[in-house]
């Protein structure tokens, strides 16, 4: 189902080679500056050949999609279904059509909790999230739990932040309508056992939506292999475009699924009193696609297979390791959690007397991008009893050097504040 | 370091030996500022005698430049009547106002440590925290 590959060539497992001077953004000698990005989870850099992409888009073949009869739109249509399975290949969609093009992963949520739970729900059901989740994965679920006068459920968290099934009581019992939970969590890195969740909550007949946002970029995503019946995810988080993200679904819950959006393009016939839907996934594209986004996002998943999932997952895991280790020696920092198992390209930390958004300004000031606050997360800071952490994230860009500027950032802001 | 800019030697002093923090038993009204966006949570008491401010203390957690906003505060209001303490929290919020923040070209007294701040609109509302606290408070009585 991919498309051919146009990314640079894979490395070795272990070898990602020198990816910065892929990203004109990161080119600090013509810029004339020194970038140490570690805010990665919030969005990543572009690479040239999405760039390229989104800017060849409107040089060579910008037109209406599903709309035009003459060839550049007949073009414009191709290319944009060709987007759709490269993205689709990508996340292991068995068909392209399984794939819906969103505005954001937090859009595709939304299309889940209001299109496909909210007509479904019944007072006393419940719908299971975690402590760990994003907002975006919170906050529809609460709403449409309240409107149908349903139950939300948490999943908490053991010290070391993996899920306690133990304290999950009821989890896969009848009442049950939906499991949403994050693969990987974006203030504490852990990785969740999405696929063992989705084999139980099958044989229960619960389906289950997976927010992949933080993990499609540097670990292997196949939907069908995980085998949940949604999946969500979004372009900027893997070196794609703003504005564009994705919703995988089993066929069958996308025939259940309503529209959010109504309107141009999603339509079968339509009178004045009433409308049939087109099918899916036109039938959740309601106005003019985002045709530039969408190249843009298969651009990104080209340069992502040209490097190599296998060969991204190794080096973004050695660095965090590395950036484990080290932030470990730091007198007075405590990581969160302080012992995990396995932490997925994002660590978080408090450090005594040094509010977060102090060491990020500091940082900053040094070119170390970090982020700090409750990062969309307030439910796990209130579980964590702490306000706001600082967050560094690698990508494939990154290296040992970014990790030793964020220790320097984190020894200025000791000497200033602590 | 330009952060050393924003960090002036006397925020960072503020911030490490704050004025006036701690309990806030016996003050004529209390009232809290609080950003959910960073955690800073501060509580203003406010202490009369007639219509002056005997005192103004704090307490809470925030950021440096929240803590040293904070303490710069009480030194400032200290000892001045309902009106000038009101008058100096129009001004500060004026001076880090939304916008520009340039309506009022001269800072409110005492507070030009705080100035730099005003470079940094991310920052604004860590400075304006306890002073909202405070014209509340003041609003109370």
């Amino acid at each position: 189902m991919l498309t051919a590959v146009t990314g640079p060539k894979a490395g070795k497992a272990d070898s990602l080679g020198e990816r910065r001077a892929d990203f004109p953004l990161l080119r600090d000698a013509e810029l004339g500056r020194a970038l140490h990005y570690l805010d990665n989870a919030a969005t990543t850099q572009k690479p040239e050949s999405v760039i390229a992409a989104i800017s060849e888009c409107y040089r060579e073949f910008n037109a209406p999609i599903h709309r035009g009869l003459y060839p550049l739109a007949e073009e414009a249509t191709r290319r944009y279904e060709q987007a759709r399975a490269t993205v689709a290949g990508f996340i292991g969609a068995p068909l392209a059509e399984q794939l819906v093009f969103t505005h954001s992963a937090t859009e595709a949520i939304n299309m889940v909790a209001y299109g496909w739970a909210r007509p479904r729900l019944t007072p006393g059901e419940r719908i299971w999230v975690t402590r760990m989740e994003h907002h975006a994965n919170l906050l529809p679920w609460q709403r449409v739990c309240r409107e149908r006068g349903a139950e939300l459920r948490v999943i908490e968290l053991g010290e070391d932040g993996s899920l306690d099934w133990q304290a999950a009581a009821g989890l896969f019992d009848s009442r049950t309508r939906l499991i949403s939970l994050c693969h990987v969590s974006n203030v504490l890195g852990v990785e969740n056992p999405v696929q063992a969740v989705c084999a139980r909550a099958s044989a229960e007949g619960i389906p289950v939506l997976v927010d992949a946002a933080q993990s499609v970029a540097h670990t292997r995503v196949n939907a069908t292999a995980l085998g949940c019946d949604f999946l969500a995810f979004s372009a900027h988080k893997m070196y794609g475009p703003t504005g564009i993200g994705a919703l995988y679904a089993k066929p069958a819950r996308l025939e259940e699924m309503e529209p959010l959006l109504v309107g141009g393009g999603m339509v079968d016939q339509v009178t004045v009193a009433a409308a049939s839907w087109a099918k899916s996934p036109e039938r959740f594209e309601a106005g003019s696609p985002n045709l530039a986004g969408a190249a843009g996002f298969a651009a990104a998943v080209e340069y992502l297979t040209g490097l190599g999932m296998d060969a991204i997952h190794a080096h973004v895991s050695r660095l965090t390791r590395q950036a484990v280790a080290a932030l470990a020696e730091v007198p007075g920092l405590r990581l969160i959690p302080e012992r995990s198992v396995e932490r997925s390209a994002i660590v978080s930390f408090v450090i005594d007397g040094v509010h977060p958004h102090d060491l990020a300004q500091v940082a900053g000031e040094q070119g170390v991008a970090l982020r700090a606050g409750h990062h969309c997360c307030q439910p796990l800071m209130q579980h964590l009893g702490v306000a706001a952490t600082t967050r560094a994230s690698v990508a494939v860009y990154n290296s040992a050097a970014d990790i030793e500027a964020l220790l320097r950032a984190i020894d200025t802001a000791r000497r200033l504040f602590a | 370091m330009a952060a050393e800019g924003l960090y002036k030697e006397v925020l960072l002093d503020h911030f490490r030996h704050p004025r006036n923090k701690g309990e806030l038993t016996g003050a004529d009204t209390v009232r809290r500022g609080s950003n959910p966006r960073c955690g800073d949570d501060i509580e203003v008491g406010v202490f009369l005698r007639g219509d002056r401010l005997e005192s103004v203390r704090f307490r809470g957690r925030g950021c440096s430049i929240c803590i040293a906003s904070s303490s710069l505060m009480t030194e400032a209001v200290t000892g001045t009547s309902l009106t000038e303490a009101r008058h100096l929290c129009e001004a500060m919020q004026s001076w880090f106002g939304q916008g520009d923040g340039a309506q009022v070209a001269e800072p409110p007294r005492d507070l030009e440590a705080l100035s730099a701040v005003r470079d940094y609109p991310a920052r604004r509302r860590c400075v304006l925290l306890s002073w909202e606290a405070l014209h509340d408070a003041l609003a109370a009585l």
